[in-house]
């Protein structure tokens, strides 16, 4: 029974996410440069949001809709990160000052 | 309560607006309670979640505010005719130019092409209806409630007064104190959330509820430019939200997102409003290139050269719409590689609607064109627009852009891309798919009358603004002296403007003329159409297809005309129908009550409504609605009436 | 209405496998709704006028116990629409239980935390930092306060209704809201408490 409701994808799924963010807390604890942690956190976090797209809310789970929803979310990353990037690109990096 | 923040001051005109809308509204009720049509109008209208009606409603919608956005133009151009005009004092000249932006592209534009894609792109894939029938309902009913918080906002506390893009520092409490600004948040909010969900909507409906054998490259092209627009709402209007969340935090809850002070930023706000700003008018072209390609399709008698150049073309566009924003303001101060980077990316959109102008231009070669009304607006469409594409790739250039910015030229330029590129499309889609909705056509003759009204006086009315820009006339500014030298030009553009009113009353006086006297159409294919919709019987069943009809090809109508095959293959069985039902209406109603609350914020009336939607979401969710089934014998026996049998 | 057995109850209908895919989409503008939130905030992370900055104000206890709390809730979630698709009513109910307290519990600490904030004088009025954290975690906050009352909703339809395609369609579309929104919060998690005290 107990084994039946506690699926091991996703106990590890959960355990992983766990660590992931146990891991990420050595930027504030540990001493490497600012390029290092910035790494850190960008790796640790696109694979919690993976671990959870993946495992937890099963995208690839429905033959029918798969591509599109890939699709879906590529563009939504595509619109966010040219908002995020661009508009970073004309403010800070970018800026005369 | 203080009523005064309540009241208008001061203009004769705006007095002449409340008592011509208090006594349009007590005409509308009379008129209802006279000829007792409440009970017809509140189960046909209402509470319908039939796409067809909704998409009817959304184009009476468009054409109510096409008119109020008109009169906002005439009263603009008839202030700058001549130098020194007291027509409007500079605050009304304010709201009124606002106004006009706003409601030409957000509630007339906007919804125009909504209500086209919701009559027609469920019929030309060949579906009784759209995904998800209530929610579409929902969208209307945001939409149209958003659209009248606007409209009150001219006669209840003041208007929005700091033009359609709302700049800060001038949009902020300290430079625009009146309520206006805290209207065009809320009611941009309101209905774009109504927008957003038509794009889910419609993304499911086209990806999902397609006849069998219509694979993705069979789609009509007005389905595809639908497709496209839709996954632009999708991911642009968020940005939107976003941006109209802040500027109310900022006028209401005193925020610093876009102020002067305490590490506010505020070209921050142009910013964000250009990220959504630049694919919203691709969102508005988009679709119009799919009714011109259907309609030079028709009326060439050819299929549409280039289809999958067509097709990759636009969702190039889709991509490289959100890329050119800062186009917008290259003369904030950023750094030379940003204006570079920008530059090149808006020349660059250039190309993918090149290809669809030669595509255009090669499906009327040898073709065997016939000159309908629908298609003199798609021909005097190619050469406008590439005029406003070309004075685009101009204003592209970011060095030189220092010396048109805010210019008329800049006005000149954008009304020669929208004019052609939204609104004749849309009253080419409007003449050439009436008679599928109403059951007959509109008068030729009268409407080639429109036509030459229009398409002669847009010119007229625009073409001088180039050079007033060039001379150096600035956008939005109320007056002007006679030693500027701008009066002759302006004058010529007012005359033309009166041209374009003649034009569309023309225009509205064809509907009523046609529907006296036009004959009915018994052929329910009264262009010689390519596409599903024009396979089922007009006006069309509520069940859209009597029988699902299979594809096999692109054009499966025309195809299946000259093969003398029917696409209808399969027995009529009963058909699944949703129910109608009034809480997207009453939700639109309560939304409206939070955004007036909002507006002059009245916090405790405020967060009564706000419980009030959470309600009727709620109330919806525990909704068991199965709908109801229409059975076989009834099918047969509409089919056998619809298409003058008898039975 | 056909239904499909050959696939999970959720999906079974052309209805709930439009509704699915149709919530998709939507979680796809809820990525660019966000993404313009963390722009605003990573132009306005320097600039604090005279209030507070981040690394003065963040303080990782708090922040830790949220992450923990989401994260488990998120867990929990899954489990909930394994035991659905299991048939086990009971055990999906307890594990739905379980994420929409722990969900609770995430509200009471953030709303905890606005209040220490305002206290040391940190408000949305301060400066255009505070402002865009404010919104930040408070557009954040607000999805998951509603996803409490829908969550509220949808279970008392389970347990009047019992696990029909219709429940089984919203619980799955719940579970997807509430994933997503632990991965927003591991965004903020990372970038903006994270990035701050580094």
């Amino acid at each position: 029974m107990i084994k039946q409701l506690f699926p091991i994808r996703h106990v590890m799924g959960y355990l992983a996410s766990l660590v992931l963010s146990a891991a990420a807390l050595i930027v504030i604890y540990g001493d490497l440069s600012h390029a290092a942690n910035v790494v850190v956190l960008t790796v640790t976090a696109i694979i919690q949001a993976s671990l959870q797209l993946f495992v937890f809310m099963h995208i690839g789970e429905s033959a029918d809709t798969k591509k599109e929803l890939y699709i879906n979310i590529a563009y939504a990353l595509f619109v966010g990160l040219i908002t995020l990037f661009g508009t970073l690109f004309i403010f800070v990096w970018g800026w005369y000052a | 309560m203080d009523l005064e923040k309540f009241k208008v001051h001061g203009e004769p005109l705006i007095y002449g607006a409340m008592v011509s809308i208090a006594l349009a509204t007590i005409g509308i009720l009379v008129g209802l309670t006279y000829f007792k049509k409440w009970g017809y109008l509140w189960r046909e209208w209402l509470t319908t979640v039939d796409h067809k009606k909704i998409g009817v409603m959304y184009i009476l919608a468009a054409l109510l505010m096409l008119f109020r956005g008109g009169v906002d133009a005439m009263m603009m151009r008839l202030q700058t005719a001549a130098p020194e005009m007291k027509f409007l004092d500079a605050q009304h000249y304010n709201e009124v130019f606002t106004t006009h932006g706003l409601i030409m592209i957000l509630f007339m534009a906007m919804p125009f092409i909504i209500g086209l894609m919701n009559v027609i792109i469920p019929l030309q894939i060949g579906a009784r209806d759209v995904a998800f029938p209530r929610l579409n309902a929902v969208s209307f009913w945001l939409f149209f409630f958003g659209a009248m918080l606007l409209n009150i906002s001219f006669v209840i506390g003041g208007s929005p007064d700091a033009g359609w893009s709302a700049y800060f520092p001038l949009a902020s409490l300290e430079f625009s104190p009146t309520v206006g600004n805290n209207y065009y948040s809320l009611a941009l909010q309101i209905s774009g959330i109504g927008t957003l969900i038509t794009g889910v909507n419609f993304i499911v409906t086209i990806l999902k509820m397609r006849a069998p054998g219509m694979t993705l490259m069979k789609m009509p092209m007005f389905t595809w430019s639908v497709l496209i627009t839709n996954i632009i709402i999708v991911f642009a209007f968020p940005v939107l939200t976003v941006a109209l969340a802040l500027m109310m935090f900022d006028r209401l809850f005193g925020s610093q997102f876009f102020t002067m002070a305490n590490g506010g930023m505020d070209m921050l706000w142009a910013n964000l409003f250009w990220v959504w700003g630049h694919p919203e008018v691709y969102i508005v072209i988009l679709p119009a290139f799919g009714i011109y390609s259907e309609i030079i399709a028709t009326f060439s008698k050819k299929n549409l050269y280039g289809y999958t150049s067509m097709v990759f073309s636009m969702v190039i566009i889709s991509l490289l719409s959100f890329l050119v924003w800062a186009h917008h303001f290259y003369t904030m101060g950023q750094g030379v590689m940003v204006n570079s980077f920008f530059s090149i990316t808006t020349m660059a959109i250039a190309v993918p609607t090149g290809v669809k102008i030669f595509n255009w231009l090669f499906t009327l070669r040898k073709g065997r064109i016939t000159f309908t009304t629908p298609m003199l607006y798609t021909l005097a469409f190619i050469p406008i627009f590439t005029i406003g594409g070309v004075t685009g790739v101009m204003l592209a250039m970011a060095s030189a852009d220092y010396q048109y910015h805010n210019t008329m030229f800049l006005v000149a330029h954008f009304h020669y891309v929208l004019i052609p590129g939204a609104v004749f499309a849309v009253i080419a889609g409007f003449h050439y798919w009436f008679p599928k909705v109403f059951g007959f056509r509109l008068n030729e003759r009268l409407g080639k009358h429109a036509f030459w009204w229009i398409i002669i006086s847009f010119n007229v009315t625009f073409f001088p603004l180039f050079f007033l820009g060039l001379m150096g006339m600035t956008r939005r500014m109320y007056t002007y002296s006679e030693e500027t030298g701008f009066g002759p030009l302006n004058m010529l553009s007012f005359a033309g403007a009166v041209g374009l009113a003649i034009g569309f009353v023309l225009l509205v006086y064809n509907i009523y003329w046609s529907t006296r006297y036009m004959p009915r159409d018994t052929t329910s294919d009264p262009w010689d159409g390519r596409t599903l919709e024009w396979a089922t019987p007009s006006p069309i069943p509520a069940y859209n297809f009597a029988v699902v009809p299979k594809v096999k090809s692109l054009d499966p109508f025309w195809e299946a005309k000259q093969k003398k095959v029917s696409l209808f293959e399969d027995k009529i069985t009963k058909i699944h129908l949703p129910n109608n039902t009034g809480k997207p209406f009453i939700l639109g109603v309560i939304f409206f009550f939070l955004g007036f609350f909002l507006v002059f914020s009245m916090w405790v009336p405020a967060i009564v409504a706000g419980v009030g939607v959470i309600v009727m979401l709620a109330a919806m969710s525990f909704d068991q609605d199965h709908g109801f089934y229409v059975s076989a014998e009834e099918v047969i026996a509409t089919e056998k009436k619809l298409r003058g049998e008898t039975v | 209405m056909k239904i499909d057995a050959s696939k999970p109850l959720e999906y079974s209908t052309e209805e709930n496998s439009n509704k699915i895919f149709g919530f998709w989409v939507f979680l796809g503008a809820e990525i660019p709704l966000f993404a313009t939130l963390f722009t605003v905030y990573f132009v306005m992370v320097n600039r604090f006028a005279d209030g507070p900055s981040g690394p003065e104000l963040f303080e990782i206890g708090p922040v830790l116990a949220e992450t923990f709390l989401l994260l488990t809730s998120s867990f929990t979630i899954g489990l909930a629409v394994h035991a659905m698709r299991l048939g086990h009513k009971k055990a999906m109910m307890i594990f739905m239980g379980i994420t929409l307290l722990m969900g609770l519990g995430f509200i009471g600490i953030e709303i905890d935390e606005f209040f220490t904030y305002v206290h040391e004088g940190a408000t949305l009025q301060t400066s255009g930092f505070l402002s865009s954290l404010f919104v930040l975690l408070g557009t954040h906050g607000a999805h998951v306060s509603f996803g409490f009352l829908w969550g509220v909703g949808i279970m008392i339809q389970l347990w009047r209704r019992g696990i029909t395609p219709a429940t089984a369609n919203k619980t799955f579309i719940f579970s997807l809201f509430w994933h997503f929104l632990d991965v927003v919060w591991i965004f903020i998690f990372s970038f903006v408490y994270l990035k701050g005290l580094m």
